[in-house]
């Protein structure tokens, strides 16, 4: 019973470039229902594959994907998974025949961004209920070890249409499952970068800095591509954190667009800052991370200050040191009033102890540690 | 359930012979040119309307026909009854082409409702004539929706309508709420703008770097809306109000509210309306930070130049540091972080401290400022 349907399949592998005429009848001669019209409409897709008219693919792979969302065939598998690796073709192939189908038509100008993923990922749910509920087998058998294939393929989707919101109940649902870290490694790497990158977007750099580090560090030696991914999100939330890379690191992964970056932060250098910024700018946005880069600013502030202070060399600092400073920097219309901001903005962040006194026009600075390490501070 | 599914996803140029190929083909065609409706009424409420409304004692007194007020069934005033929203109901046919209105006429109905109503100097309290104008531009939407219009019409209707429901967000602050719900507002508001700003992706448009920015100024604070605005083309990004409204956004993410409050000081008065709802976070912001930096037993600030900080006046702004506990003595303010508090004072609303936009509004009509001052 398992294994006919999946033999027939490889049987009908060599019916693939012939002319279709009509697949249903050659399936149902073969097939059981319904696994014939499955087939079938799996045959129907791989000709408008030939065809490259994606458009038409994605609907047949809709078709496909029916028989395991709605659980008519996949639920009735009682207490089997056997048909897992089928249904993680087909739903890959789902996304991906979305996915090139709304490129063609925004090429023709019709559609709108993101309706056709949003559809699939719809069909995609339905496959993640089916698993998810699937409490009667034992952890062998379940279907429960479908669900992590599946949110990954919805993340991939959801972030796609920046609809990221959507991906908190997906994430709670993998954390609190008893299987979560017996996954393969593969599916956990990729679990993980995206919790990352949307811890990353909750401002959680912590947790995103746990997330994505354990993604790089347990991605396959060979899949550089992947490495290089993750690290255009790891970089920053390091550097926000105090933790600049190597140039030897930016160098092996080809994000040398980041050198500059972490040269400006670590000598509190605005100007080399802005610059690197709008250099690489496109690189950034499109990558989604120009904003938290930004972020990095405050930390440059406090490298700049630090070294007003050591300049100096007194603990009483007169806040037009600091003005000269940012004036130096080439900051645009910035005058005292700001600069207390900025050092009331670090004090309140803990990055600086101590306080400003206006009618001095000082910042008074502990004599301990007036500047603590940038890990230490939160 | 097969024969379904294989005729809906199955179209003609995959299947071979049969005379069902013809049939679907036509069939599709056909589909696609009669199933968007299309208005025919020509005057700004449908006949059928009128008179059902006139008939059941519907009409809203800006719509009554002078004379017949107090009447025991008031009569219409064809040239000031607007079409009213509906909410779509089961068995309800929505799409009757005598009862939508084409995209020339919505245009008219949007300027009747501006220039006559929301700009009218004589319709009293505002708070009504608001209530009335949402209502009936809700309605012009819904026409909009149901006959899928797109085009000039159509951003020249939602940008009026963005316009006026920023202006009420700050025109009608502070109001009771079973007078003025600004959640309602602003759900309204976010939900024109997303649809104005998904029009903008094709073509050219004039008005399209006023509210980009608008929309930056809105939504302070939001990486999304940011992100969309640094992938727009140059030409708008780099814009006058998109580049202020990007670098109060900046100041905002950097947490400056010094420098956030200086930048306002440049905005137009409508850019002041669409920003003005963050400014009084923006302010207690300030004296967080300042209550924490400025920490010092032994230090005063001058309350003059904390007044100017926080674009205030000196009176405004002892009761704002009292309200947040901190100590207020003559010319002088005592911050210290201990005693800052983060209470939202009831006394303290954000209606009080209008009057930086106020002076930005001066000669501005309010038909100037939703029509949009060239």
């Amino acid at each position: 019973k398992q294994g006919c349907p999946v033999l027939n399949w490889h049987g009908i592998q060599n019916w693939h470039g012939t002319s279709l005429s009509s697949p249903e009848d050659k399936c149902q001669q073969v097939l059981e229902p319904p696994y014939d019209e499955m087939v079938a409409a799996h045959l129907r897709c791989t000709y408008a594959v030939a065809n490259h008219d994606f458009v038409e693919a994605y609907k047949c792979q809709t078709v496909v994907v029916q028989y395991p969302s709605l659980g008519g065939t996949f639920q009735a598998h009682k207490e089997e998974n056997w048909a897992l690796p089928v249904m993680f073709a087909v739903t890959l192939d789902l996304r991906i025949f979305a996915n090139n189908a709304e490129q063609q038509l925004l090429k023709k100008g019709k559609g709108k961004v993101g309706d056709m993923l949003e559809k699939a990922a719809e069909q995609l749910m339905s496959c993640f209920r089916v698993c998810a509920s699937d409490n009667r087998a034992g952890i062998d058998d379940s279907k429960k070890w479908g669900m992590l294939f599946l949110v990954n393929q919805l993340f991939k989707i959801y972030f796609k249409i920046n609809k990221l919101h959507l991906c908190k109940p997906l994430i709670r649902a993998i954390d609190s499952s008893n299987l979560k870290d017996d996954y393969s490694m593969a599916q956990r790497v990729t679990y993980k970068y995206y919790v990352g990158r949307k811890a990353m977007f909750d401002s959680d750099f912590k947790l995103a800095e746990d997330y994505l580090s354990f993604s790089f560090q347990h991605s396959h030696r060979s899949c550089q591509r992947n490495k290089r991914l993750i690290l255009i999100y790891l970089l920053p939330v390091k550097m926000l954190l105090g933790h600049m890379p190597t140039n030897q690191l930016l160098r092996k992964y080809d994000l040398l667009q980041f050198a500059d970056v972490t040269k400006a932060v670590s000598e509190g250098n605005l100007l080399l800052l802005n610059e690197a910024l709008t250099k690489h700018e496109t690189f950034f946005i499109r990558c989604g991370i120009f904003l938290i880069l930004e972020k990095l600013k405050i930390i440059t502030y406090r490298n700049l200050f630090k070294k007003v202070y050591h300049l100096l060399k007194t603990h009483q600092l007169p806040l037009d040191a600091f003005l000269v400073a940012l004036k130096m920097m080439q900051v645009e219309e910035v005058d005292i009033d700001e600069v207390q901001c900025i050092l009331a903005n670090l004090i309140y962040m803990g990055h600086i102890k101590g306080y400003i006194s206006h009618q001095h026009q000082k910042l008074v600075v502990s004599k301990q540690n007036p500047f603590p390490p940038l890990s230490s501070v939160s | 359930m097969s024969r379904e599914i294989h005729a809906k996803c199955f179209p003609s140029h995959c299947t071979r012979g049969g005379g069902r190929r013809q049939k679907q083909r036509c069939e599709g065609e056909a589909k696609s040119s009669v199933s968007v409706p299309r208005g025919t009424c020509m005057t700004m409420c449908p006949a059928y309307e009128l008179r059902q409304r006139e008939l059941q004692n519907r009409l809203h007194r800006f719509e009554v026909l002078t004379g017949t007020e107090h009447d025991r069934l008031p009569r219409a005033d064809v040239s000031c009854t607007v079409k009213e929203y509906s909410r779509p109901a089961a068995g309800k046919d929505s799409t009757r082409a005598t009862d939508l209105r084409p995209p020339d006429i919505l245009l008219k109905t949007v300027y009747y409702l501006v220039d006559d109503i929301a700009a009218s100097s004589t319709l009293h309290p505002w708070t009504e004539v608001y209530s009335f104008v949402f209502d009936r531009l809700r309605s012009v939407r819904q026409d909009m929706i149901i006959q899928r219009i797109s085009g000039p019409e159509c951003v020249a209707v939602l940008e009026r309508t963005v316009r006026f429901l920023l202006f009420a967000s700050y025109r009608l602050c502070g109001q009771p709420l079973r007078l003025f719900d600004s959640c309602i507002n602003d759900t309204h508001l976010q939900e024109c703008l997303s649809w104005l700003l998904e029009c903008y992706r094709e073509g050219q448009h004039q008005h399209q770097e006023e509210f980009q920015a608008l929309s930056l100024l809105y939504n302070l604070g939001s990486a999304q809306a940011v992100q969309h605005v640094l992938e727009l083309p140059g030409s708008v990004r780099l814009s006058p109000p998109v580049r202020l409204a990007l670098a109060i956004g900046r100041a905002y993410v950097e947490r400056n509210p010094v420098r956030l409050l200086r930048l306002a000081r440049r905005l137009d008065f409508l850019q002041g309306c669409a920003l003005h709802r963050h400014l009084l976070p923006c302010r207690r912001d300030l004296l967080l930070l300042y209550s924490h930096g400025h920490s010092s037993r032994n230090c005063r600030f001058p309350i003059q130049k904390l007044a100017d900080i926080l674009s205030l006046e000196s009176s405004l702004t002892a009761q704002l540091c009292r309200a947040h506990g901190i100590h207020v003595g003559g010319e002088w303010v005592i911050f210290s972080k201990g005693s800052f508090t983060e209470s939202l004072s009831e006394e303290l609303q954000c209606a009080q401290m209008h009057r930086l936009l106020e002076d930005k509004q001066q000669d501005l009509t309010v038909s100037d400022i939703i029509h949009g001052v060239a």
